[in-house]
């Protein structure tokens, strides 16, 4: 069975769109939600510990950033994938398919550099 | 109770591994392989039957990841963060990203797995095979390696 061109389209901007808004999202740290789990909390929106708690008890609420992360990237993926099947086939005839792999590609050595600091602090 | 859901998730990602390793090693090994060896007869496994499974095993070892993740951030974390271990913290905030970018091209690696005769969706088909299957066996690794530098109970 041959896929519909419009899922086909949908599919590799959707993977594409959301390497990219992934590595952005969590570079400028817009995470849809935090989630608290010592708390049980998720609060809409990028939030820190101190937010939420005294400044010296923030290791008593860890706050974690990734489910937020992949939301926002999703949502805005779904977008980019919606207009991408809405566009007219020749359009995408002209788009590289090789995108799909080079942008993620490129996304995953963006989490690489983002990732750095951790290496660097001293042990 | 995570520490039955850290073994299921151990359990799921052994099964992706394989079907995951199989499939990336059958796009890249040449198909003309001797019939009668070992290494012919992996090859000539119809792999494109192995996709739906792998879709299904990865989405079921990410959810599981991402509940097991909670229990992570607030039990097994600030020891690491105590111990100074930033190193292994820094290979597992890499997994998650890896984890989170290889979930979203699932629909993309499904439909590359459909028949095709187009020269150029057999490259992407093999480029994305084999990211799925360098995050497969990343996330893998360090799971594994974190758990043994500190699990859970």
């Amino acid at each position: 069975m041959i896929y519909p061109s419009a899922f086909r389209r949908f599919a590799f901007a959707f993977g594409a769109a959301f390497a990219v808004l992934y590595v952005v999202a969590v570079a400028k740290k817009l995470a849809l939600f935090t989630v608290y789990p010592s708390l049980g909390l998720v609060v809409w929106g990028t939030h820190f510990s101190r937010d939420v708690v005294d400044p010296a008890l923030g290791f008593l609420a860890p706050a974690m950033y990734w489910y937020g992360w992949a939301a926002t990237a999703a949502l805005g993926a779904l977008v980019v994938g919606l207009l991408a099947a809405a566009m007219p086939e020749r359009w995408a005839r002209r788009v590289w398919p090789g995108w799909l792999w080079v942008i993620p590609a490129l996304a995953m050595l963006g989490c690489v550099y983002l990732t750095v600091p951790w290496f660097s602090l001293n042990p | 109770m995570v520490t039955v859901l850290l073994i299921v998730h151990g359990l799921v990602a052994v099964a992706l591994l394989g079907a995951i390793t199989h499939q990336a090693l059958s796009v890249w090994a040449p198909a003309r392989a001797r019939p009668g060896s070992f290494f012919g007869r992996y090859r000539t496994v119809p792999t494109g039957a192995f996709t739906n499974a792998i879709i299904v095993l990865y989405s079921v070892t990410a959810v599981l990841g991402a509940i097991v993740y909670l229990y992570f951030r607030v039990d097994v974390r600030p020891a690491l963060e105590q111990a100074s271990r930033w190193e292994a913290l820094g290979f597992f905030d890499l997994k998650e990203h890896f984890i989170a970018i290889g979930l979203a091209l699932l629909p993309a690696y499904y439909v590359c797995w459909r028949p095709s005769r187009n020269e150029e969706s057999t490259r992407t088909r093999m480029a994305l095979t084999s990211m799925l299957a360098f995050i497969v066996w990343w996330s893998f690794l360090v799971g594994h390696v974190m758990n043994d530098i500190r699990g859970f109970g």
